[in-house]
């Protein structure tokens, strides 16, 4: 009873915020006594010191940059993706990459003869590839991205604090 | 506050002298590493450049979902450079007189809003065994919002409906790469005539943001996403639908069950039209281990065009079903929110089930119709937890 009962209440505050003042960044930025369901705002001075953490440790990484290539790994992901090494990487990137960027690429699990269909669409749709490089772009893709792979973990997105494009 | 920040310091201090740096930026940056989305908070990155965001299932706790939460689907770029001042939309073909509009023009106009919730057809394809091409969603490119503008309806009759008119098509500001077909497609002229069918230029009482289409999109409450053209810039009523890439061979769905892997011929296929009966669970969390005691399952149902009237829960794995309470608000093409008070008694592992019913007596399906781009998924939902 009681974890329904604060959650109908934490759904009437939500909706009135959306509702009542759906453009004022200050008020979106409320801070919503909630359930496990919004997990980053319940902890929000943890979050906080986290992030201060995390913006520590990136100074940190880049003192200790000399010791290690590791260390100068951002902390925020490259907006786009690279698609994987291999004697096709060049060419892939430039038949594929300059209408979409990779992670459409990454994410997919195919058989040989589905991305045989997706080069051969795509083709058609302006993606330049060499008849000679047919066969290896698909040789290419097909290993990299079969369906017995494990699944691409896609990255979330920050951003609530800069005004909505 | 302070003295909190201190011991931090005191730890990256001694994470550098001890040349440990490395390591722990391994610990503190796991594979989760975000992408400045400006205007976007939390949301699955699916794709940055054409923007595909899915939303997390853990936010689906609110009846209305904010913006920066609001699922996007692009099929292509969004327009580069939009000026409301310069904005039009031409509408023409089988009509007696072709007009044009402003954002003026259509601020003049009756205005009416609906709650809707709106899926990509292509939500849950990557669930799909064999899985099929395209974005690999989860169960998140789906989201309600309150839309608001003009009724189509009344922006038709302003340039007069001729009795040839039977299909209207909708062409967004969407910037097309290479040779890509241009994303156009076509609704029937009854749905577009529907009282609920909007030009809307309003989301959860604000302007759209660009991701949403601004300054207008089509609004075709119950139907796929992509019914719902963004960045509208042109409506022609056709005698015919729409020949165009985006209606076959996309969004077109199998006339008869096919044996998954199974190819079928654009012959044997029909538009997607209406959503499908589905709920998802928001929580707990799939892969959650929790205290025995009580949990709150909780989660989100909708059916397009028609209504949820129940959903079920089975804590066993599907062996017993117990009906979930269904939230109070609701509209017609809204999800209804959902929750079930179920007491964990004993540790161990368990499969917690969800599975909608809507008033059209659909039922979701222990497995979903394999069809060739992964359209409308909709299996009873599951996520697995452990009780300790």
């Amino acid at each position: 009873m009681f974890p329904n009962v604060f959650r109908k209440a934490q759904q009437r505050f939500e909706r009135a915020r959306i509702e009542a003042a759906p453009q004022c960044p200050a008020l979106s930025k409320i801070v919503i006594p909630t359930g496990a369901s919004y997990p980053r705002r319940e902890c929000e001075a943890e979050w906080r010191d986290l992030l201060f953490l995390a913006r520590t440790l990136t100074v940190v990484a880049l003192l200790a940059s000399p010791f290690s290539a590791q260390a100068q790994k951002p902390a925020t992901a490259n907006v786009t993706a690279d698609l994987p090494p291999g004697a096709m990487q060049a060419k892939a990137t430039t038949a594929c990459l300059e209408c979409h960027e990779a992670r459409i690429i990454l994410q997919q699990r195919l058989s040989k003869a589905a991305w045989t269909k997706e080069v051969d669409k795509m083709t058609k749709w302006g993606a330049v590839v060499d008849p000679s490089d047919h066969d290896a772009l698909i040789d290419y893709l097909s290993t990299n991205f079969s369906p017995d792979k494990p699944a691409y973990e896609p990255p979330r997105t920050s951003g609530s604090t800069k005004k909505s494009k | 506050m302070k003295s909190r920040r201190d011991f931090l310091k005191r730890i990256s201090a001694a994470a550098l002298a001890a040349g440990a740096a490395p390591s722990i930026l391994t610990w503190a940056f796991p594979q989760a590493q975000s992408v400045d989305v400006p205007g976007e908070d939390g949301m699955i990155l699916r794709s940055f450049r054409f923007v595909d965001l899915e939303t997390p299932v853990e936010y689906f706790n609110s009846w209305l979902t904010p913006v920066p939460h609001f699922f996007v689907r692009n099929h292509m770029h969004e327009p580069s450079e939009l000026d409301p001042g310069d904005w039009r939309l031409a509408l023409g073909g089988e009509v007696d007189k072709p007009i044009t509009l402003n954002l003026a023009d259509l601020s003049k106009i009756e205005t009416h809003s609906v709650v809707n919730t709106l899926e990509c057809a292509g939500n849950g394809r990557s669930l799909q065994r064999p899985q099929v091409p395209g974005v690999q969603w989860g169960k998140g490119a789906v989201s309600t919002a309150r839309f608001s503008g003009p009724r189509l309806r009344d922006v038709l009759q302003r340039a007069g409906v001729k009795s040839t008119g039977k299909h209207v098509m909708f062409r967004g500001l969407d910037e097309v790469p290479g040779k890509v077909p241009p994303f156009i497609r076509s609704i029937p002229i009854e749905k577009a005539l529907d009282a609920d069918t909007l030009i809307a230029t309003h989301m959860n009482g604000s302007p759209l943001s660009k991701h949403h289409g601004f300054p207008a999109r089509a609004l075709v409450p119950g139907w796929i996403g992509a019914a719902s053209c963004k960045w509208l810039t042109e409506i022609k009523v056709l005698e015919a639908e729409f020949v165009g890439n985006f209606m076959s061979p996309a969004y077109r769905f199998p006339n008869q069950p096919v044996q998954p892997g199974d190819a079928v011929k654009p012959e044997d296929t029909h538009p997607l039209t209406a959503l499908s009966v589905k709920s998802v669970i928001a929580g707990p969390a799939d892969g959650a281990s929790l205290k025995a005691g009580r949990v709150l399952v909780h989660g989100a149902a909708w059916a397009g065009e028609a209504d949820i009237t129940k959903v079920e829960i089975s804590t066993d794995g599907g062996s017993t079903w117990n009906s979930a309470n269904l939230d109070h608000e609701q509209s017609h093409y809204a999800w209804r929110l959902w929750s079930y008070d179920w007491k964990a008694g004993k540790i161990g592992d368990y499969t917690i089930l969800s599975k909608a019913t809507d008033s059209q007596g659909r039922t979701q399906p222990s497995t979903a119709a394999w069809n060739p781009s992964g359209y409308l998924y909709n299996a009873v939902d599951q996520v697995k937890i452990h009780v300790s």
